[in-house]
């Protein structure tokens, strides 16, 4: 008797098991083109898959990855696609392989830094195949890599900060210790410092990427300690979501939504923040594939190729409710005499839109927490530095654990 | 450390710790009962997305409760057919119910993504005790699932020990013979508090997306169904100790920021719920303290009546 109840529930176990298994993996199947196209020319398919780090209902990260996809393949016709959801960054390779064997892709992208090293493997291994890295460094004949970079937003609502904090104390929610979250930082606190020189960052770090529940409690941390404004680098809203509760409660928090339009979690709270679109990137990796023109190389986007936007929902560069307050707060800049932050930030946002970037945060002189020159005056930091940067601007309070 | 600090870090405890407390009480009452439950996890995540779904829709955040509470005791259901009519194996069908939640929900919240809800629950403040200097703020200006989790709490605590009923659920859960030898039906009071238990982990998830972080997000629940396993040892399978146990591991929760600032590491804090918890163990397997604290003698034991 006791033999047939494990069976039973040996039974069930392994059903579960394989529906999870099978379920976490959607094949986007189009059959009805080629049908319809076969009797009259060869129609060439390219066939994506994308690897995702955390489950594509994020609203971060991985959501903002799967609505380029979404999109590209909705517009064309020749394009398929495959995704694996939530894949841990040991177990890249295993979805690679099945990827490329089982769901017979022609292409990879892997989304997240720790899917490097695998990537490069499997591009040794394939190399009839492409692959495509997000947000890594090494590449190959057949590897290339691509990323939107979001530091020059990071400035622009460091300024914003400047001119909104009454305490000249700014928290920020930071996920973990790493070079891109390092340069969103010191971005935020290079635009803080051009508007107001006393202001200082404080940082809590969760060592997850995508965790609610500490967002919310660093959030909550940070506002005890005498923060009034919040950045954040996480895949929720839930910093957000915080500000909005004080704000509602008589005592003002405001936040700076993160990748996704999140002003809607709090219209009191959100003044602006960082929005990514994908769409550009993919969309032009795709299509020199189809023409056969591809080259593995870098790609790294920012404002002035579309791929970063200020804002914090689609339409709103800023929220309407903080565009007098920007207005009225007047600061003096070097070149540009007497001007108000409002029309700084319009400003720093052409001139970085140019094509020459006419300006970028990362400018000397700068100094590190313990004083060291970092970069000379006038001197900007190139791809670089940024890319490895591990030290903090002076007028920041945290540490970088190490 | 000034008081207002203070207060903030308090207040936090109680609410990172209401839906602990929660599901705690309801994996005690099944546990009581002789039946492991390894599924909060699943339950409290397929609550979470019920309870938003239905707040969103309906813009009734109680109804969201009501359908959270639904949520779980249909996922516990499947866990009562499957151990207690089934007499299958309570700890794989507990896992597979956590997996099986952990997937519907994602499933049943795609549509949910991204949509912040309007109508989340506000805190209730009582008149009077309200304006207390210190724990006026603390106690008395709270969500009312706090003091709905604190009362069933009590409510179980007295229906264990002062009634027929908790008679009965505990011997069930110490020895089902002699239980059913005195005219107790087992398999019915397993799958009565089997069922409690889902609907207190059920609320637990609503709770997480309707008063402690108002949005659905996949993957939410974040552990906390394993926490709280931890949590019914932690307090000896006691409702009364479960309260202190469950606000003090939200505590963790909140203070693990908090002391960031300070050069702790938050590491550190985080295994204190588990090292904790062995602690326990060991200290309910020790032979002086076994018969008045430890677990229940037919714990994870189908019962087969002869």
């Amino acid at each position: 008797m006791r033999d047939r109840n494990s069976a039973i529930s040996f039974v069930f176990v392994f059903t579960f098991i394989f529906v999870t298994a099978f379920t976490s993996v959607f094949a986007q199947e189009n059959p009805t083109v080629a049908a319809t196209a076969s009797n009259q020319v060869i129609v060439k398919k390219i066939k994506a898959g994308f690897i995702y780090v955390g489950p594509v209902a994020d609203f971060g990260w991985s959501y903002a990855h799967e609505q380029s996809r979404k999109a590209l393949v909705a517009s064309f016709p020749w394009l398929e696609s495959a995704i694996v959801e939530s894949v841990a960054e040991s177990d890249c390779a295993r979805v690679i392989d099945r990827l490329i064997v089982e769901e017979k892709c022609d292409v990879v992208f892997t989304t997240s830094f720790g899917y490097m090293n695998d990537t490069l493997k499997a591009a040794a291994r394939y190399p009839d195949k492409s692959f495509l890295h997000c947000s890594g460094f090494k590449r190959a004949k057949n590897l290339g890599t691509y990323f939107a970079e979001l530091y020059q937003l990071y400035y622009l609502n460091g300024l914003m900060a400047g001119a909104l904090t009454k305490s000249g104390k700014i928290g920020y929610v930071a996920a973990h210790p790493t070079p891109e979250i390092v340069r969103h930082i010191n971005a935020l606190a290079i635009g803080l410092r051009e508007v107001n020189p006393r202001a200082r960052i404080d940082i809590k770090w969760l060592y997850s990427w995508y965790d609610p529940a500490k967002a919310r409690e660093a959030a909550e941390s940070l506002i005890t300690e005498g923060c009034d404004v919040l950045a954040f680098t996480e895949d929720s809203p839930a910093v957000v979501q915080v500000g909005q509760e004080h704000t509602a409660k008589g005592k003002p928090v405001y936040t700076f939504s993160h990748y996704s339009p999140m002003q809607k979690y709090g219209e009191d709270s959100c003044v602006s923040g960082q929005l990514v679109d994908w769409n550009g990137l993919y969309e032009g990796i795709l299509l020199q594939m189809y023409a056969g023109v591809w080259k593995a190389d870098d790609r790294w986007w920012m404002l002035k190729e579309g791929a970063a936007k200020l804002g914090a929902s689609p339409d709103q560069c800023i929220n309407p409710k903080f565009v007098e307050p920007l207005k009225k707060a007047e600061i003096q800049d070097p070149v540009l005499g007497k001007v108000s932050v409002y029309d700084l930030i319009f400003k720093r946002v052409s001139q970085m839109s140019e094509p020459g970037v006419l300006f970028d945060p990362f400018t000397g002189p700068l100094k590190d927490q313990a004083g060291k020159e970092r970069l000379k005056p006038g001197e900007r930091a190139d791809q670089n530095a940024l890319w490895t940067i591990d030290w903090f601007i002076d007028n920041v309070d945290g540490t970088l654990p190490r | 450390m000034d008081t207002a600090f203070v207060i903030a870090t308090i207040g936090r405890a109680f609410t990172a710790g209401t839906p602990l407390l929660l599901a705690t009480l309801g994996e005690i009452i099944a546990e009581r009962a002789g039946v492991m439950n390894l599924g909060i996890e699943g339950m409290m995540a397929l609550g979470a997305v019920a309870g938003f779904g239905v707040s969103l829709e309906s813009g009734s955040p109680w109804l969201g409760m009501l359908a959270a509470a639904l949520a779980g005791i249909s996922l516990s259901a499947i866990h009562a057919f499957v151990t207690i009519g089934m007499r299958a194996g309570q700890i794989v069908s507990g896992i597979a119910l956590t997996m099986f939640g952990l997937g519907l929900s994602a499933l049943i919240g795609k549509g949910y993504i991204g949509r912040p809800l309007q109508t989340p629950l506000h805190s209730i403040t009582i008149p009077g005790l309200a304006d207390l200097p210190f724990i006026g703020d603390i106690l008395f200006r709270r969500d009312p699932i706090f003091y709905f989790a604190i009362i069933i709490a009590a409510l179980i605590w007295i229906i264990l020990y002062k009634t027929r009923w908790g008679i009965a659920i505990r011997s069930v859960g110490e020895n089902p013979l002699a239980a059913e030898t005195m005219g107790v039906d087992v398999a019915w009071v397993r799958v009565w508090c089997v069922l409690f238990g889902g609907a207190l982990s059920g609320i637990a998830g609503g709770y997480l997306s309707i008063v402690y972080n108002p949005s659905w997000i996949e993957g939410m629940t974040a552990g906390r169904g394993w926490i709280v396993i931890a949590l019914v040892i932690f307090s000896f399978w006691n409702p009364l100790r479960a309260v202190v146990a469950a606000f003090l591991f939200g505590g963790i929760d909140v203070m693990q920021f908090s002391l960031q600032s300070l050069g702790i590491s938050p590491n550190l804090l985080r295994m204190f719920p588990y090292v904790a918890t062995i602690v326990a163990l060991l200290i309910t397997s020790s032979s002086i303290t076994r018969r008045h604290i430890s677990a229940p003698e037919a714990l994870g034991e189908p019962y087969q009546p002869r």
